[in-house]
């Protein structure tokens, strides 16, 4: 019987590198975009008016 | 001011023409609602019969099929990929076009995913009635469903991300986020607790199923149910949220720590000493991402709580937001070495499992059901009275479960520790608290039952439902 157990703990380590570089890139990428910038908060009122009025229910 | 900052947010990278909120078809969110509350109500049928079996233990004699053992996977699964998965990505449908400004990438796409997810499903109830069982904790789906779930994970991914691609406004709020990251995440968990695991062997096999059915709750369900009560809250009581600077700050605090915190499970384990430190250690270190989360929701939450008294949908969300500071407190301290010999395997475990997975995003899921369904069908509510009902059936069940099975585990976690209590001795004092986890269960049950015919008159128009856009017209 093989084992793959060093393989399968590589392949786990190399999906969490890939994600751990993604997450970094994306982190940098948003300080640039602005997030933590003045303009920062602009979303969350804007995303107040993104939808329909609900009927009141009985 | 708000004026202002409403038209500076508004920014189109892609050109796209904003749509009107009326012109969303939602019909991908409707076939995963409507589908994912019938599972709530089936599978909660098999956990009250479960509940039941631990007080009863001869109930439904020895057929093989309505056994414990087949039973409790099929519970497992379907309430978080039936359920609260299901009901989750119906509810991602709904919120993605509306804070993109632009309609669902592919309406059809959407329909074929729903379509896959429940064939998935209905596998998943065959194959593990009939004993079909990978025998991992949360990974028990045979493998043709597994590479099933990856390919409808896949076609949902990529219609969130191609309709993510076309939004209308530049800055994405903190749901669109955690939403991409539970995409992200989920593949990365999924397909190492479903493949990489199964090759795998001893010791290391059992630390990457911890690191999966960990990560499943914390990096599964802990984004999404979040995204969803970032965009609830603050809709549901019609609140700006309090800062969507700290907002980012949470999200990006989670993505860091979590992954690294499932080794806890194997605390006093034959795992190295140094890899159950840095489980501990980062366990600990979730009370960041936590505190900026809940912090964050009870300002926004501050002169507006007198909403709670009418408000069904922001009364589960701020319930859930308590449930999951109170799970997120629990978990990093029975990560310690000193709390975890005593309360680890007991009954303890699916008392917190149960707050988190229930108490928290369920409510949740549930809030965003009261909040959309109405909305996508353009109907009232069938009824608010029905819907306060369910919540405190769900709030008291839920309260009874939780308690009794934490005073239970501490109670029998005393006992294993004493040498000198037979191990079936521990098992008997624990009748009284199943018993209560039984009761409990029936009135979570009786919840659940008000919840799905409150939605189902709704989406049916039965007497009562109001069509007010229809009559305006």
């Amino acid at each position: 019987m093989n084992d793959y157990t060093y393989p399968s703990i590589f392949f786990s380590y190399f999906l969490f590198f890939l994600f751990l570089a993604g997450g970094l890139f994306f982190f940098f990428r948003s300080l640039r975009h602005g997030y933590f910038g003045p303009a920062a908060e602009d979303v969350k009122y804007r995303m107040l008016e993104d939808d329909e009025e609900a009927p009141r229910a009985r | 001011m708000q004026e202002k900052q409403l038209t500076t947010g508004a920014v189109s990278p892609s050109g796209a023409a904003a749509v009107s909120p009326s012109a969303h078809a939602d019909t991908t969110a409707k076939w995963f609602l409507i589908s994912a509350i019938g599972y709530f109500f089936i599978v909660g049928i098999i956990a009250i019969t479960i509940a039941a079996k631990f007080v009863w233990p001869e109930l439904l004699g020895t057929v093989a099929p309505l056994s414990y053992g087949r039973l409790r996977p099929l519970h497992v699964n379907g309430m978080l990929f039936g359920w609260l998965l299901a009901a989750d990505m119906g509810l991602t449908f709904y919120l993605v076009p509306r804070l993109c400004g632009v309609r669902i990438w592919s309406e059809k796409l959407g329909i074929a995913t729903a379509a896959l997810w429940n064939v998935i499903i209905l596998g998943a109830v065959v194959s593990l009635l009939a004993g079909w069982n990978q025998g991992l904790e949360y990974a028990e789906l045979p493998l043709a469903l597994d590479i099933a779930v990856v390919a409808a994970w896949i076609m949902f991914g990529f219609n969130i991300f191609a309709t993510i691609g076309t939004r209308r406004y530049a800055q994405m709020y903190v749901s669109l986020w955690y939403i991409m990251g539970t995409i992200l995440w989920t593949a990365f968990v999924y397909l190492t607790g479903n493949f990489a695991v199964l090759a795998a062997t001893g010791v290391n096999q059992a630390n990457l199923n911890w690191m999966y059915v960990h990560n499943a709750v914390g990096l599964i369900f802990t984004p999404v149910g979040l995204a969803l009560a970032y965009y609830f809250i603050p809709k549901s009581g019609n609140i700006p949220l309090f800062s969507h600077k700290l907002s980012m700050i949470g999200f990006w605090s989670l993505a860091f720590v979590y992954v690294w915190t499932g080794a806890h499970h194997m605390l006093h384990g034959p795992i190295s000493q140094w890899l159950q430190t840095i489980a501990i250690v980062f366990s600990v270190m979730l009370l960041i991402p936590v505190w900026t989360v809940v912090y964050n929701f009870f300002a926004t939450m501050k002169g507006q709580w007198q909403q709670l008294r009418e408000n069904v949908p922001l009364k589960f969300l701020m319930s859930g937001v308590v449930f999951y500071l109170l799970t997120c407190f629990q978990g990093p301290m029975h990560s310690l070495r000193s709390v975890n010999a005593i309360v680890s395997k007991t009954d303890w475990i699916p008392g917190h499992a149960h707050m988190a997975v229930l108490g928290a995003f369920s409510f949740f899921a549930v809030a965003g059901c009261y909040y959309a369904i109405p909305r996508m069908f353009n109907r009232t509510l069938y009824s608010d009275a029905l819907a306060n009902w369910s919540y405190w059936l769900l709030m008291i069940g839920g309260l009874g479960f939780f308690v009794t099975l934490w005073l239970g585990g501490v109670w029998q976690g005393w006992q294993w520790n004493n040498p000198a209590i037979p191990f079936i001795d521990t098992v008997v004092a624990l009748k009284p608290v199943w018993l209560v986890r039984f009761v409990s269960g029936i009135l979570m049950f009786a919840g659940i039952v008000a919840f799905l015919y409150n939605v189902l008159a709704t989406v049916t128009g039965a007497a009562g439902v109001e069509k007010p856009r229809a009559a305006a017209a």
